[in-house]
């Protein structure tokens, strides 16, 4: 009891009772709860202040090889920005998460970006299955998120007001490739996919295309992750089969090229398939086990199938090689068909920020706005080539090329146009009808 | 038919790889007690030193030599510096072999790289079998597999140091007092774990992909021939992985892919249910 009033005489001689101490830190938890949870953020944005652009990347894990360049990419184009002055005079401040190729990692990094490290924009994720977890939080979080994945989802049944992708999803890689492999390769295919979002995204977008045009599809292969012998699955592939269509990344793609080879099944079947597979690799390292295959890609590996000079700037930035994507002094090799959304979604940024007049968390919805319909210009901003992105499904409309690597080289054999690619293209959800 | 003879053969050529890489699980397990989750990890090293062997030698052969001996020594180094401080805390083994996977996971992509990388097999040779062509690799994989694991039970059960072996296994309190250097007996047995599944990463590294994460896909399959098998149970070990990888390639000839994997994951939780210490649990430990 003596220590009870010896206490409370303590608080007051310093101006304050125990109530109203408890009062206080009561108050003070809940403004830092608040503050903590975002619902504050526009109260400590400052205005003139440096603007804070979000990476979510695949720093560490199973995407990591791809990971390495869309750090690079989004390090350089943030210099190239400030270099130029920022974004309406602004410097911007690039704050980079490791999502570790984990979906839940993912998501729970992107609430760090946004809540903790301030990031009013984000530039995300190229896996798909960290991408779909991360939508609904940018969603909630009312940030604008760029993904850079293929599972079409991401811009369709799971795609909100807030979600964007300036790269192509498995709708569009579907209508740019698969109605010239149906022509020029053969018209009874066998799609073989990892067993997730992404691969079954890719069999249903193409089933439809080569059923609608005529053609015969086999049931399809789909392989448990982390599979490592893939012969019981090469094995189901009906000997009548004219294109075996495959869907993988990084060691399943080696693995995959490896298998197939060894059993020959090159020799009975065109083999086609999308840039994802092959990003990363070097055909030259995998012995020729990718000798012959077309892919489908959004930016042609050799400089020389667009040879212009904000192109040969850009390879120059990324220290690369201008035929193979090696990097100067490393064994790395540029993961350029979906890297450069890393680099370009900053300059997107720059041109709907400055367009819309920005200044605040508050004017997001501006930015939104300025982003729907945005289109680009062939530049060192936008070396893949002049872009859409189409108001009503937030997607990009690009160029896209098909090549076969020929004596371990990319050899492009066709051009398609974004606009040919467009009117196979309808949108088939409209995001600017949500509210902001 | 002839696409089920032949998958039920690749998988008996698998599952003889995979029990290479289980057998040292199942040894470090029975006789220190640790659940290594790091043994997937032992293999990717493998596979790496056989790819780093091969590509700076150009002698794949080589590596069937030095990457056991490396595999050893790396094996002894960690059961000094890892294991052994907590060998009186066996619960901790799963902390620290967890955090030792994220370190040679992590060690392999900041220098060798996250690409994964082909090793060209030494046979290029196929055969045709049951209507697909089949490496004759694999072959080759198959009988170097069992002539390691011949070779890993003779020496169990004919030299001084296996019966050694055995003999802490089974006690190690009166093995002791018999004289027996129960320390030292502790951290060779975990050498020849490490040794095992870098030789099995050896065997695989042609046949799957050089990769830094090659071994967290592999473990979980070990992990299922370990308990299957009874767990230390050498030998129920080996017939376990065999017997899981005959049993799918078998399904997998009838039905979907996934569901071949669902019925081995089904397969273990009935044998835990009936058998809870393993199929082949009679000499268990």
């Amino acid at each position: 009891m003596k220590k009870d009033k010896a206490s409370n005489k303590t608080l007051q001689t310093a101006g304050r009772t125990r109530r109203s101490f408890l009062q206080t830190a009561l108050a003070g938890g809940a403004v830092a709860t608040t503050a903590y949870l975002g619902l504050t953020r526009d109260l400590f944005a400052k205005e003139g202040g440096p603007i804070v652009i979000g990476h979510h990347c695949e720093l560490t894990g199973g995407f990591s090889s791809w990971g390495y360049w869309h750090d690079k990419c989004a390090k350089k184009a943030v210099e190239v920005i400030n270099e130029g002055g920022g974004i309406a005079g602004r410097k911007v401040e690039l704050a980079t998460e490791d999502t570790e190729s984990n979906p839940a990692t993912g998501a729970r990094k992107l609430r760090a970006l946004i809540q903790r490290r301030k990031a009013s924009f984000v530039v995300g994720s190229v896996h798909s299955g960290i991408m779909l977890a991360s939508i609904p939080v940018a969603t909630e979080l009312k940030t604008p998120y760029f993904s850079a994945g293929e599972a079409t989802e991401a811009t369709g049944s799971k795609g909100t007001r807030y979600s964007f992708r300036t790269g192509t999803d498995t709708y569009a890689l579907a209508a740019a490739g698969a109605p010239w492999a149906y022509e020029n390769l053969g018209k009874n295919w066998t799609m073989i996919f990892p067993d997730y979002a992404w691969g079954h995204s890719h069999h249903q977008e193409h089933r439809k295309i080569i059923e609608q045009m005529g053609g015969k599809v086999n049931d399809p292969i789909a392989v448990p992750l982390g599979t490592k012998d893939l012969v019981p699955y090469l094995a189901k592939i009906p000997e009548e089969t004219e294109v075996l269509f495959s869907v993988f990344f990084g060691a399943l793609s080696v693995a995959f090229y490896t298998q197939s080879k060894s059993m020959k099944l090159d020799e009975k079947m065109k083999m086609y398939s999308v840039s994802g597979t092959i990003e990363a690799i070097d055909p030259r390292a995998i012995d020729g086990a990718a000798e012959g295959v077309f892919f489908l890609e959004n930016f042609p590996r050799p400089l020389e199938y667009k040879d212009d000079e904000y192109h040969r700037k850009f390879v120059e930035m990324m220290e690369i090689d201008p035929v193979h994507a090696k990097e100067e002094g490393s064994s790395r090799v540029m993961a350029k068909s979906h890297a450069w959304q890393s680099w370009e979604n900053f300059f997107a940024l720059k041109q709907a920020i400055e367009k819309s007049g920005w200044n605040t968390d508050k004017d997001t919805p501006m930015v939104i706005e300025a982003l729907e319909g945005l289109e680009m210009e062939n530049s060192l901003a936008h070396p893949q080539g002049s872009k859409l992105l189409r108001a009503e499904d937030h997607s990009g409309m690009i160029d896209c090329y098909i090549s076969q690597v020929v004596d371990s080289k990319f050899e492009m054999k066709k051009h398609i146009p974004r606009a040919d690619m467009m009117a196979m293209l309808p949108p088939r959800y409209d995001f600017t009808k949500q509210p902001l | 038919m002839e696409l089920t003879i032949a998958l039920a053969l690749n998988g008996i050529v698998w599952g003889l790889i995979i029990a290479l890489i289980a057998l040292g699980l199942s040894i470090i397990f029975g006789l220190l007690d640790i659940i290594n989750i790091a043994h997937g990890d032992f293999f990717m090293v493998g596979t790496v030193l056989a790819w780093f062997v091969a590509e700076t030698t150009g002698n794949y052969w080589l590596a069937f030599l030095i990457v056991p001996i490396i595999g050893f020594a790396l094996g002894a180094l960690i059961e000094y510096t890892v294991i052994q401080p907590i060998k009186n805390a066996a619960a901790l083994s799963i902390v620290a072999t967890f955090g030792l996977a994220i370190i040679l996971q992590e060690s392999v992509r900041a220098t060798f790289g996250a690409t994964p990388e082909r090793m060209l097999p030494p046979i290029h040779d196929t055969i045709p079998m049951f209507g697909i062509e089949y490496e004759v690799y694999r072959l080759f994989a198959a009988a170097a597999s069992i002539a390691a694991i011949g070779l890993f039970f003779l020496f169990l059960h004919r030299s001084k140091l296996g019966t050694w072996m055995r003999a802490v296994r089974f006690d190690p309190e009166t093995a002791t007092a018999m004289g027996i250097p129960a320390r030292r007996i502790y951290l060779m047995t975990f050498a020849i774990g490490f040794a095992m599944a870098s030789l099995g990463g050896v065997v695989a590294a042609p046949i799957t992909t050089v990769y830094f994460e090659a071994g967290v896909d592999i473990l979980p399959f070990c992990f299922m021939a370990v308990i299957i098998g009874g767990l230390g149970n050498l030998g129920g070990t080996v017939a376990a992985a065999v017997l899981l990888a005959f049993f799918e390639g078998v399904i997998t000839s009838f039905t979907d892919p996934t569901f071949a994997r669902i019925g081995s994951l089904c397969l273990m939780s009935l044998v835990l249910m009936i058998r809870p210490h393993g199929i082949f649990a009679g000499a268990t430990r």
